[in-house]
């Protein structure tokens, strides 16, 4: 897919002398933005997104602690209030480091993460070296912000490994990119913030991480309605990411929750005579 | 998200032999949040008579109240129990009267009439009774109940298997819908007694 760069075309023409490198000629033009052919110049762009309204029914989660980086999401995809599928999976594995969360629309999170995987890997066998965190999150970032206003709907947050330690970045469809120890993405957030912030330290263990990763995650389930179906936790560490859990959220809540068994009642038998 | 979707319900009644089931979820949410998980849509009107309403929840809890008025009155009057489907009528009326400004609820009415024989009916939001005699439904997840029940529904069912039956139409269709669920409960009326049951279900 190429990228839209006609935001950096100019009508001047630019005096060339042999220099093979395009970046020079980008950053020498002068920037002028393409007009849309269209009669409503203020409301179209708005009208564009909400043909293709996806509400990011959703719970997914991230957050940076002194092990790593642990990322959960649930894996419920629903048509408005249809479920369509309860075992999406909403962490995408960009490369052996790197992952990706999905909410909103899963074809545009699942080309775009695959997109962002080639660009990597073009990257590593460029440069000889993998790429950061923060360059992989710039360059979906970047991918989003060309096609801002045509209605793609993507809340993703890029979590990996790299030099640096470990990086975690969140990126949407408006281009917005922000880098964060803890965030929380979709419909599901409100309620996935207040577990992950109160029961949040720096200092946990991976257990207590993950721990609070699928907790987060199952009372989101619980209290949104489109979220649910497994409970998946992630941990990238310095040797890449590795699967942890995926917890069936119905279980769950009877493992959080158990129902006490009920008290029999007496049964009133005859007295046998003797 | 329309009206009708606004609180999210799941309603279903079935017909067996001499005995009829009644059941709804116990979600009460507002558009995806959900606030409640034990809320009643199904009440008795009298021993023989349930009435489960699914829609807009206030709208299901003034329209309750206003048909126990009414049938507590008939008693007082006729001194006797009002018949199923002469209840059904009575709420087919009232429905009606509110014909440019409905009650926003599709109510499902279960009865045992005269030999203990079962009536089931649904309406639509202004009044159109639609008797079956198998099984009717209603709620934000009336189509995979549709489909639940048809494959599973068999006549002349005794009550453990009835309850059996409809439990498993119910949890299996509110599993695939967002705005139901959190539970199930379960009426089932035989001549003699009436069995009122909780259903373990998926809480997401």
């Amino acid at each position: 897919m190429k990228l839209d760069t006609s935001g950096f075309e100019t009508s001047v023409p630019t005096i060339g002398f042999g220099s093979s490198s395009d970046m020079l000629d980008e950053l020498s033009s002068v920037p002028s933005f393409d007009l849309p052919h269209t009669k409503e110049f203020d409301g179209f762009q708005k009208k564009a997104v909400d043909m293709l309204k996806h509400a990011k029914g959703t719970t997914t989660l991230a957050f940076i602690f002194k092990g790593g980086v642990m990322v959960a999401a649930d894996s419920r995809a629903s048509m408005g209030g249809y479920i369509s599928s309860q075992s999406v999976k909403k962490i995408i594995e960009i490369n052996p480091y790197m992952l990706g969360t999905m909410a909103g629309g899963a074809a545009d999170c699942q080309f775009w993460h695959r997109n962002l995987g080639i660009k990597c890997r073009l990257h590593e066998l460029a440069n000889k070296r993998r790429i950061s965190v923060s360059g992989a999150s710039k360059l979906l970032a970047n991918m989003l912000y060309s096609y801002r206003g045509m209605g793609l709907s993507v809340g993703t947050m890029i979590a990996g490994w790299d030099e640096t330690g470990p990086g975690l970045y969140y990126v949407d469809n408006e281009g917005g990119r922000l880098k964060g120890d803890r965030f929380s993405v979709g419909s599901g957030s409100p309620y996935a913030y207040g577990v992950l912030d109160s029961g949040y330290k720096y200092e946990m263990s991976v257990e207590e991480a993950s721990e609070l990763a699928r907790r987060s995650i199952y009372h989101a389930t619980f209290r949104d309605g489109a979220s649910g179906g497994v409970a998946s936790v992630y941990h990238v560490g310095p040797e890449g990411w590795t699967k942890l859990s995926g917890d069936d959220v119905g279980e769950l809540h009877y493992h959080y929750y158990p129902v006490p068994p009920a008290i029999a009642e007496q049964v009133m038998e005859e007295a046998t005579t003797e | 998200m329309q009206i009708f979707e606004y609180n999210g319900s799941a309603v279903v009644a079935m017909v067996g032999k001499n005995c009829f089931a009644i059941a709804s979820d116990r979600r009460l949410g507002v558009q995806l949040q959900t606030i409640a998980t034990d809320f009643q849509r199904i009440s008795k009107i009298h021993d023989h008579l349930f009435i489960g309403l699914s829609g807009l929840a206030t709208d299901v809890q003034t329209l309750y109240q206003r048909l126990v008025f009414r049938h507590k009155l008939y008693q007082l009057r006729e001194e006797r129990d009002m018949k199923p489907e002469t209840f059904a009528s009575l709420v087919s009326a009232i429905l009606y009267e509110k014909r440019f400004g409905p009650y926003l609820c599709q109510p499902v009415i279960a009865g045992l009439g005269d030999d203990n024989k079962p009536f089931i009916c649904t309406m639509d939001s202004i009044g159109a009774k639609e008797l079956a005699k198998d099984f009717v439904v209603s709620g934000t997840a009336s189509e995979s109940l549709y489909g639940a029940c048809e494959a599973m529904f068999k006549p002349d069912m005794e009550a453990e298997e009835l309850f059996e039956t409809i439990s498993q139409a119910l949890l299996s269709s509110v599993d695939r819908d967002c705005l139901s669920g959190w539970g199930g409960h379960v009426y089932v009326v035989t001549p003699d007694e009436i069995k009122e049951k909780i259903l373990k279900g998926r809480m997401d």
